[in-house]
């Protein structure tokens, strides 16, 4: 299939609610076909597992490609180049290098966005005024968050939705100024943003002594967890925080879990209870597996995640992550990195022996 | 069924508290119940130790104490013993290795014990054995006598079934009191050790005492390090630091922390006789207790210019690894493990996709993982649980540059290579830090004796009382006799 | 016996023995490779079977008497497979089964035998090799020579042809011993003559009679016949046999 051919699939693919499995399956094996065709790094290491597009017949047995595998390699159908945009991860998990990848057009990316995020953030509301605790896409073209959050803002925002950072941190003065709005207006009010930057504005509030009762219909969107720039709160303790400064329930605190290596986010209903559900669209599919033998793990058990997102055209749909998981009715629960093992016996393991020759 | 780990003289079972600890794999599990001690208790447990090796360790002759540490292990290697029954029954449980390989791995470890062997613990460490139970003369004049310690603490680590014999006979050579702390990775075997020494002679059952606290747990810890004399502790790094933080300025602190070793290959051994011979050892090497040993090989450095090829013998070495999955299967993995190996494999798999020439070779179900690579490869340790690394090199005399930077890490190194080659490679491996040189397949075997990370087992734990030349050359002229 | 996700390269497997090989690998859900030298339509049939039988399979068209032919057969295969799980060498050269008509040893020059000898191991010689750095990347594999088991017993002594077959087997023994450190198997299936195939369509009814009189299970062999003990070796169910050779004719040969 050409790009456009692929493009049109996938999108009227995300158009059609109640796709079936072999709808699934078939454009999932029609992607792979794809990407081993067009992404020689991606053939070669789909060769190296033994796997091509004639001896693949379910998108289970596509082969996933690890994320740090991002870092080593140009995983992209088209010419770096050519790419409308590139994202990159922020170098935090893989020791400063940066993955990437490169969008040829935006516009699945876009799609996928906004179908998914109107129906799992917005829910009821058309628009709602949002405050961004992020830097604007043009300071940070490559990060897919920041293109996330122009996405949200500029299809479900009010017109005076804003950005309230500043240079140098979380411009708190706007922030204050724009929930106290909210308060004495009564208009719901969305606060999106980076996990950590809610740590630092609750930080900011409790020296202040601040907290706020936001009317009703008002959500709070946080993502990415604390990568270490905040202090790091357990998923309880922080919900309960947000509830409390915030005055909105906990099922009104949305969690993103998405990456710059997917097209497609998940989110939960709430985080009433933690760790809460995650699921995604019916374009994604997720699979918790023993990331030795790529084999699903029992049902309940833990694992590690890995997603099949049809969205992700361009580069590689079926990625393996590093995050752990569970399956559980309506999506998997998300539980942080998968943490290495601690020593069983007196041989050094590679994580030790790093942290050693650091010093 | 219920066992009870640790070994407490003086303390009766019912004035314990005891926690659970479950193992299990496929479907048998095992519950071990461990002694969590107060203060107090701690306190008593080793004054009556400390106690009792003065009074009847001190004094028994070194040759007594073998013969009894002989006895001790001859129970263990007769398999119709009920401790040696014991121990085939729940290590494979507890630890998860094969069973097959568990029993003949004790059975070999064991021998090491015997009565010859011991004796070349003692001969290793003192030209005259005789200076542990009475002065004896100097050679720069005068005379000596060897003290053990009052309390050896020893805090062990890891499940490599049977570890804690080496310091533990060590410390009963030298006449100490010595109280061990068992990891809750294998919390038995010396328990059941101590127990049977006990058993044998009565006269010393108070002489050294087993116990248990969860790993980390500072203040228990601190309880013990500050009664001891010397503290012998087995671990990572960061516990071992942190232990040391607790061990008292004047207290001798012994660590041995986490070990690399790997292994080398001369293009000599690469004809198409012997070739599959050593892949067979090398990969023995890497199956024995799954890369958990600080003996255990990371990493082959493997010569090329021989008839068979580095990166064929690195596929004889994966078909080695493919048999010895069949005869001794490695141990389920929990996810965190897996993830580990996955991690190292996917990193390997990426240097192959970068094309230069790597390879990586994995069995079934991850069960083992073989990466080959040419040219300039950092050292690093493997994923462990059979993940190995063959390195090509031009010339063996090129590795030990390469391995320098991680001198403090470095221990064992399994060689096949004719003599001159031997000798000329230890010598820069030496230099390197490299403490232990074996036959390849013997990597995971030490001798009686060996100095473990290049130190001495005895020696280190013992103070010498000097009687000068002066001094008996001035007694001399208050003897009675004196003319 | 479970082939999915396997991989199986069978030459001159567009007829005959070659053709119902193939398709009991794809019966089983098996990628099969089919190698032809000449008759396209009859390999396109055969793979389109394949596929019908629930398995996935692919055209090559290789001369396997040429190495570069070869060469290109295994990249083919591997690029469009991803890896070679099996190899059986079943390709041979064209030989005239005529008990009557037969040349005596008077008969034959020595270039006769060389022909068969060229024609039976210069194919297998050439794919034993190019496939050897797949398997060996693998640590596995199985190889499966045809032979023939009028090696063990020339009930009508075709000079040439036995003595080919005959090398073929020593070729194979000698071989799974120095593969077998490996992890690849190597073996030979040996049948009886086989009826029907294009070799064979000749053969007189009193000669098919006379076999059938000496053959314990009482009929020649067909091609599906031999599929079994192909499969066999190829499964994991034989992982601990190699260097050796089955005979599939009803008993005729016993060892």
């Amino acid at each position: 299939m050409t790009k456009g051919q692929i493009i049109n699939a996938v999108l009227a693919f995300m158009g059609r609610d109640g796709a079936t499995d072999d709808q699934f399956n078939e454009l999932a094996l029609d992607l792979f076909a794809y990407q081993f065709e067009n992404n020689s790094p991606f053939r070669q290491f789909a060769m190296q597992r033994a796997r091509t597009p004639l001896t693949t017949r379910s998108w289970r047995d596509i082969p996933a490609v690890p994320i740090n595998v991002f870092k080593d390699l140009t995983l992209s159908c088209c010419a770096p180049e050519d790419a409308e945009r590139t994202f990159m991860t922020s170098g935090t998990t893989m020791g400063g290098v940066r993955g990437k990848s490169h969008h040829p057009t935006l516009a699945v990316y876009d799609a996928s966005m906004t179908k998914n995020f109107k129906h799992r953030f917005m829910q009821d509301h058309e628009t709602i005024r949002m405050g961004i605790l992020f830097p604007p896409e043009d300071i940070m073209p490559n990060s897919s968050l920041a293109h996330y959050l122009a996405l949200a803002t500029g299809h479900f925002g009010t017109p005076d939705s804003r950005y309230l950072m500043r240079e140098d941190g979380i411009d708190f003065a706007a922030v204050f100024a724009e929930l106290e709005r909210a308060e004495a207006t009564g208009e719901p009010y969305a606060l999106l943003g980076a996990s950590f930057s809610f740590v630092h504005l609750m930080d900011e509030m409790q020296g202040l002594g601040k907290s706020f009762a936001l009317p009703v219909g008002s959500r709070l969107f946080d993502t990415g967890g604390f990568k270490g720039q905040s202090r790091e709160p357990g998923p309880d303790e922080f919900y309960d925080q947000l509830a409390a400064r915030f005055g909105v329930s906990r099922g009104d605190c949305i969690n993103m879990y998405g990456m710059t290596e997917l097209s497609t986010q998940f989110y939960d209903w709430g985080n009433e209870t933690c760790p809460s559900v995650k699921s995604g669209p019916h374009w994604i599919r997720s699979r918790v597996i023993n990331p030795l033998t790529g084999q699903d793990v029992p049902r309940g058990e833990t694992g590690v995640l890995a997603h099949c997102d049809l969205a992700h055209f361009n580069i590689v749909s079926t990625i393996l992550t590093e995050d752990a998981g569970i399956e559980v009715d309506g999506g998997f629960l998300l539980l942080g990195r998968a943490d290495g093992a601690e020593a069983q016996g007196c041989s050094m393991a590679v994580e030790e022996f790093l942290k050693a020759a650091q010093g | 069924m219920t066992e009870r780990a640790g070994y407490l003289p003086g303390l009766a079972d019912g004035d314990v508290e005891w926690r659970p600890l479950e193992f299990g794999r496929a479907d048998e599990t095992v519950k071990i119940e461990v002694p969590v001690l107060t203060d107090a208790q701690m306190k008593a447990l080793v004054e009556r130790v400390r106690v009792a090796g003065r009074r009847h360790l001190k004094s028994m002759p070194v040759a007594r104490i073998v013969d009894i540490v002989d006895r001790a292990i001859a129970r263990l290697l007769d398999r119709d013993d009920p401790y040696r029954k014991k121990a085939e029954a729940l290590l494979p449980v507890i630890t998860g290795y094969d069973a097959e390989m568990v029993r003949l791995g004790l059975t070999g470890y064991l021998k090491t014990f015997r009565k010859p062997g011991l004796n070349r613990f003692l001969a290793e460490d003192f030209t005259n054995p005789g200076i542990l139970d009475g002065f004896q003369p100097m050679a720069k004049g005068g005379v000596a006598r060897a003290f053990g310690p009052d309390v050896l603490a020893h805090i062990w680590a890891g499940n490599v079934p049977g570890l804690p014999l080496w310091s533990l006979i060590s410390g009963l050579l030298v006449k100490a009191g010595n109280i061990g702390k068992v990891p809750s990775a294998e919390p038995l075997f010396a328990g059941w050790f101590a127990r049977l020494v006990a058993e044998i002679e009565p006269d010393i059952a108070e002489c050294f005492a087993i116990v248990w606290w969860k790993g980390g747990d500072g203040l228990r810890e601190t309880a013990l390090l500050r009664e001891a004399d010397v503290v012998l502790a087995y671990g990572g790094n960061e516990s071992l630091g942190a232990i040391r933080g607790r061990v008292p300025v004047t207290t001798r602190y012994l660590p041995h922390g986490h070990k690399i070793s790997f292994g080398m290959i001369s293009r000599t051994t690469l004809d198409a006789r012997k070739a599959v011979a050593a892949a067979h050892q090398a990969a023995y090497d890497v199956v024995r207790y799954d890369q958990q040993g600080c003996y255990s090989p990371h990493v082959f450095f493997v010569e090329r210019g021989g008839k068979i090829s580095p990166r064929d013998f690195c596929r004889y070495v994966a078909h080695e690894l493919a048999n010895f999955e069949k005869k001794y299967p490695r141990r389920a993995l929990t996810i965190a493990e897996a993830g580990d190996v996955a991690a190292w494999r996917h990193q390997e798999e990426a240097k192959a996709l970068a094309g230069n020439d790597s390879e990586v070779i994995g069995g079934p179900d991850g069960a083992w993982s073989v990466a080959y690579v040419e040219g300039q490869e950092d050292f690093s340790p493997s994923g462990l649980n059979r993940t190995i690394k063959i390195v090509a090199v031009d010339r063996l005399d090129d590795v030990a540059p390469r391995i320098a930077p991680y001198k403090a890490f470095l221990q064992t190194v399994g060689i096949a290579a004719p003599p001159e080659e031997l000798y000329r490679l230890a010598d820069r491996l030496g230099q390197v830090g490299v403490t232990r040189i074996s036959a390849l397949g013997q990597m995971t075997a030490p001798e009686a004796g060996w100095h473990h990370d290049g130190r001495f087992n005895l020696l280190d734990l013992v103070t010498l009382t000097e009687i000068e030349h002066t001094a008996e050359a001035a007694a001399d002229g208050l003897a009675p006799y004196v003319d | 016996m479970d082939f999915q996700d396997k991989v199986v390269l069978v030459t001159g497997s567009s007829r005959g023995i070659g053709a119902a090989i193939a398709k009991a690998f794809a019966g089983e859900g098996a990628a099969v490779a089919v190698n032809y030298l000449t008759n396209a339509e009859a390999a396109e049939a055969v793979t389109a079977e394949c596929r019908k039988l629930g398995g996935e399979a692919s055209v090559f068209q290789a001369d396997v008497t040429d190495n570069d032919a070869i060469t290109g057969l295994v990249d083919g295969v591997l690029e469009t497979f991803g890896k070679i799980d099996v190899l059986v060498n079943n390709a041979f050269r064209p030989y005239v089964f005529d008990p009557e008509n037969r040349r005596m040893f008077w008969e034959l020059d020595w270039s006769d035998y060389q022909t068969q000898i060229d024609g039976a191991l210069i194919s297998t010689h050439g794919l034993c090799k190019a496939v050897l750095p797949a398997m060996k990347r693998r640590a596995q594999g199985s190889i499966i020579n045809i032979a023939s088991d009028l090696v063990a017993r020339p009930t009508i002594p075709y000079h040439d042809y036995t003595t080919a077959k005959a090398a073929l087997t020593g070729f194979s023994r000698n071989l799974a011993v120095e593969l077998g450190p490996f992890g690849i198997r190597v073996n030979c299936v040996a049948p009886g003559i086989v009826y029907p195939t294009d070799a064979t369509r000749g053969t007189k009814e009193d000669v098919k009679d006379m076999l059938i009189a000496n053959t314990p299970m009482r009929r020649i062999a067909a091609p599906k016949d031999v599929t079994g003990p192909v499969l066999f070796l190829a499964s994991d169910w034989s992982r601990f046999m190699t260097g050796q050779t089955l005979y599939v004719d009803g008993g005729l040969v016993m060892e």
